[in-house]
């Protein structure tokens, strides 16, 4: 089928206003939030943006019967190259499917369309005493079906858990085009759980066209408390006793100097300038249980060196200490031209080894690096800051990350807490995962997408294609017995 | 597995010997099919060449934990080797501090809860016999417990998975770190999989602070419809219980609580005075219309949801049913007024759980009473699940009960990781 009888099928499907592919209607889908120089401008064949999930899966097979890949986007806020069309093929965006279908507060839950907005549905949830726990930085433009994609979390992950604990079915159209829903309003769905598999799996085995949420009650009482310590590593520390004295707050976030210093600057959010780190901690829950953690969390601060813990009185306080934490990549801008956000995961324990890691690397690079980062579950995100334009010193960006990487996945850790592998990460795979590993990766990715057309060059590293695992398998496995491979 | 020259059944079975250690097959006996032999392997490596092995034969392999869950899943299709793996209990790393651990699914649950809570932590999850039930068992079952309300089931505090697949390779997924998107999630797709995808042989899990103090509130209530309606209440409110159930008139006479009517009960975890003034004010809210209240100690806490656990789980029956019925928890009154209705005097359990929205429900009679009661209520509900009954009721049944959307895909799935049907063949969803 020729480019014309493809376009024209697609306007059948979605209308004229839903699909582009002129250069210059393509040119703000070449690339998303990820850093272009790192990842590249991609050219997609064809820009959909359906209102329908019909729609999507009508789109899904004509892409079956041409071979064109098709590449899920949301509000392509994602830092990992994840909504990029490698092969060119049919960008799917679904920002139009935007709706909150249903909220059932009596039963739990909610069921709402890719497209919505974070913050929209925790804003809309809010009146009716509930939220939607998952909150990334980008919540302010990031959608649902994002979320669900990446399985990306926020602060709150520490108490709440991540974003797989709060989606409890899907409605996704599958590589063939076939529409199902998995999961549901009750747990324990027979089979096996493919909710827990397509979340995270970043559009590579479906795409998402209805999300069934989670909702968390609004917990009786809430505290913010900000404590300022001398440097990154007392504040590490702190950290950790908090965690050792029992307490499960509900974010538990740091800042380095770097980062309060750009934060003030843009936003004054009333930080302490001279701290070397700043700890922000919020706890949640029945109001005795929120008093007593505040005052012990008070005590551990300055146990650990804080020389100064101040707790927000008025929800106008809390607002505004969170502001600061929330901004924060934002105003980077204040410091470069350019910066590199790190996500990776460490042990909470080899916090301060991996900041001294850090700084060592700095140094190293000769690149300043600022931190902020989810402190309590140890999801790091190293800022590198850089100017593209000076000779050499994208190269020496990346040399510097893959140290940090290397160095996190030494110590215990992995290549990305919250933002995903996409295209950006693949690569790295190997630091974390055997060829085992990731050949039975590949017969999950097989077992959905036969045809690799769904966001392929993605999550997998080259050399893992569903093909070749097959064969591979079956070699080593009449290797080990000691048969014939015929 | 085209391409690769068979093994000879015989052959196979002699040279499985040099993996483990030959037992007593009778004692591992699934729905009344018993093994041809049964072997005891001590690490994940011969767990994989254990499978080579099968694969190559084309025999059917059982793993086997505790055993205390075997109630879970359809008639076996061909089972020549039950494969234990208690041998396989080490805790490969816990550091206390990270609030992680990364244990061999052969440990006990009793065990693994020792180590904890040596350290003032736990994993929030409750079994009937946690001497017996082994990790790995509550991972490939997926069945959960009350106090998933507060605390999220094991699906939830899972992080890592290694399992062994019939190509006889060891294939990880995860790690020991409680945010990571690196890679497909491999824990979920194996959770509640009842192995039939790949034998489980380590699991890596977040745990939790223990509780400085427990208290359940007990309210007994004339009917069913005023329980409901306090259960529901307490579900909304922010009084954060972490677990909450209803139970039947029957179940509260068989645990002994003292108590008649519909009884509904909510546990309370945390700091000791959050906790007593909890249970002070869930008994207010939620008490109004009950004839007795009652609250329970920390210690009668711990014994009364062990002892209610043991009318939730998957163990065999020899001559009665067990099964589960998900139903929105607005809507689980209704449910139990049917299943009473249709029951009658058949009915020998039901637990409603309105933290998650599971009914459970035991039923007693013969063979033939058992299969009309499965008939009735395997269409009821979001789904059904029958959790264990006697082999006779299974046969002719899907005990996963109706199919869900993506059942191609999960076929596809057991094609891709167990070609030869080696794992559990038959057992697991459309006897796949």
């Amino acid at each position: 089928m020729d480019r014309a009888a493809i376009r024209e099928r697609l306007v059948s499907i979605v209308g004229a206003d839903g699909v582009l592919d002129r250069p210059d209607e393509l040119l703000v889908y070449e690339y998303d939030a990820s850093d272009e120089v790192f990842a590249g401008h991609h050219h997609p064949d064809f820009v959909v943006l359906p209102r329908t999930a019909e729609q999507v899966s009508a789109i899904v097979r004509l892409a079956n019967e041409v071979g064109l890949p098709v590449i899920p986007r949301g509000a392509g806020t994602g830092l990992a190259g994840g909504a990029l069309a490698l092969r060119g093929g049919i960008l799917v965006v679904l920002t139009r499917m935007n709706r909150i279908l249903e909220v059932n507060e009596r039963d739990g839950y909610a069921v709402v369309e890719p497209g919505v907005i974070n913050l929209e549905l925790s804003n809309a949830l809010q009146p009716r005493g509930y939220f939607f726990a998952p909150d990334p930085a980008s919540q302010r433009a990031c959608t649902i079906g994002g979320n669900v994609g990446n399985n990306s979390g926020g602060p709150h992950c520490l108490k709440y858990g991540v974003t797989t604990n709060h989606i409890l079915g899907l409605e996704v159209v599958l590589p063939d085009g076939e529409r199902i829903w998995t999961g549901g309003p009750v747990p324990e769905t027979p089979g096996v759980d493919l909710t827990g598999v397509l979340v995270g799996s970043e559009g590579t085995l479906g795409i998402v066209t209805k999300v069934m949420v989670r909702l968390t009650r609004l917990p009786e009482a809430v505290s913010v408390l900000l404590a300022a310590f001398p440097d990154i590593e007392s504040a590490s520390h702190g950290t950790s006793a908090i965690i050792a004295a029992g307490i499960l707050p509900a974010a538990l976030e740091m800042m380095d100097h770097l980062t309060i210093k750009a934060v003030e600057d843009a936003f004054h959010a009333g930080y302490p300038r001279e701290a070397g780190a700043v700890l922000l901690v919020e706890l949640d829950g029945l109001q005795e249980i929120v008093t007593e953690n505040t005052t012990r969390v008070a005590e551990i601060c300055r146990q650990h060196g804080a020389w100064e813990v101040r707790v927000a009185r008025t929800k106008e306080e809390r607002d505004l200490l969170w502001l600061g934490r929330k901004s924060a990549f934002g105003a980077m801008g204040r410091l470069a031209s350019n910066y590199y956000l790190v996500d990776t995961t460490v042990p909470r324990t080899k916090l301060p080894a991996t900041m001294r890691r850090v700084e060592e690397l700095s140094r190293e690079y000769k690149l300043s690096i600022a931190n902020v980062f989810h402190a309590g579950d140890g999801n790091l995100h190293p800022l590198v800051l850089f100017d593209r334009q000076r000779p050499g010193e994208v190269e020496r960006v990346l040399e510097c990350t893959t140290e940090i990487l290397r160095y996190c996945v030494d110590v215990g850790g992995t290549l990305s807490g919250e933002h995903g592998i996409g295209f950006e990460k693949r690569d790295y795979m190997t630091l974390v995962f055997t060829t085992e590993d990731l050949c039975a990766m590949a017969g999950l990715k097989k077992s959905f997408d036969p045809r690799e057309l769904f966001n392929p060059e993605k999550v997998l590293p080259s050399g893992f294609r569903c093909a070749e695992v097959g064969l591979f398998r079956q070699q080593a496995l009449a290797q080990r017995l000691g048969l014939e491979y015929v | 597995m085209t391409g690769t020259t068979r093994l000879e059944p015989e052959i196979a079975l002699e040279r499985l010997a040099t993996f483990g250690v030959y037992q007593d097959p009778s004692a591992f006996a699934v729905d009344g099919v018993v093994p041809r032999v049964a072997l005891a392997v001590s690490s994940p490596e011969a767990v994989a060449e254990v499978l080579a092995v099968c694969a190559a034969a084309e025999l059917g392999v059982i793993p086997w934990g505790g055993g205390g869950q075997m109630g879970l899943g359809n008639v076996p299709e061909r089972y020549d080797v039950a494969l234990d793996l208690r041998g396989l209990s080490r805790i490969v790393q816990y550091e206390p501090a990270d609030l992680t651990i990364a244990v061999q699914a052969g440990r006990t649950l009793a065990d693994l809860e020792e180590a904890l809570a040596a350290n003032g932590q736990m994993l929030p999850i409750d079994a009937a016999e946690p001497e017996r039930i082994t990790v790995g068992g509550l991972v490939a079952t997926g069945l959960g417990c009350p106090r998933r309300f507060g605390h999220g089931s094991l699906r939830d505090l899972i992080i890592g998975i290694t399992v062994a697949l019939p190509d006889g390779t060891l294939a990880k997924g995860g790690g020991i770190v409680v945010k990571n998107v690196s890679g497909y999630d491999m824990m979920r797709l194996h959770f509640g999989a009842l192995g039939a995808l790949g034998v489980i042989v380590q699991a890596n899990f977040k745990v939790l602070p223990a509780p400085e103090a427990q208290r359940s509130v007990l309210l007994a209530f004339a009917d069913a419809a005023a329980a409901a309606e306090a259960a529901l209440t307490l579900r909304g409110s922010q009084l954060a219980p972490t677990a909450l159930v209803v139970l039947a008139p029957p179940v509260v006479r068989q645990l002994d609580l003292g108590m008649t009517g519909w009884v509904l009960a909510a546990r309370c975890e945390g700091p000791e005075a959050a906790v007593i003034r909890q249970a002070d004010r869930l008994r207010e809210s939620g008490g109004i219309a009950a004839r007795e209240a009652d609250v329970l100690d920390r210690e009668q806490t711990i014994a009364f949801w062990r002892a209610l656990q043991s009318l939730l789980d998957a163990r065999p029956q020899r001559d009665r049913l067990r099964l589960r019925i998900g139903e929105r928890p607005s809507r689980l009154s209704e449910l139990a007024g049917h299943v009473v209705t249709e029951l009658g005097s058949a009915l020998a359990g039901l637990v409603l759980d309105y933290g998650s929205g599971l009914a459970y429900v035991t039923v007693s009679g013969t063979v033939d009473a058992l299969r009309l009661a499965w008939d009735k209520l395997a269409e009821v509900g979001q789904h059904a699940v029958l959790l264990a009954a006697p082999a006779a009721v299974k046969v002719g049944t899907d005990v996963f009960g109706r199919h869900p959307d993506g059942i191609a895909v999960m076929r596809r799935l057991k094609e891709t990781f167990d070609p030869d049907r080696v794992l559990n063949r038959g057992r697991f969803i459309a006897h796949l």
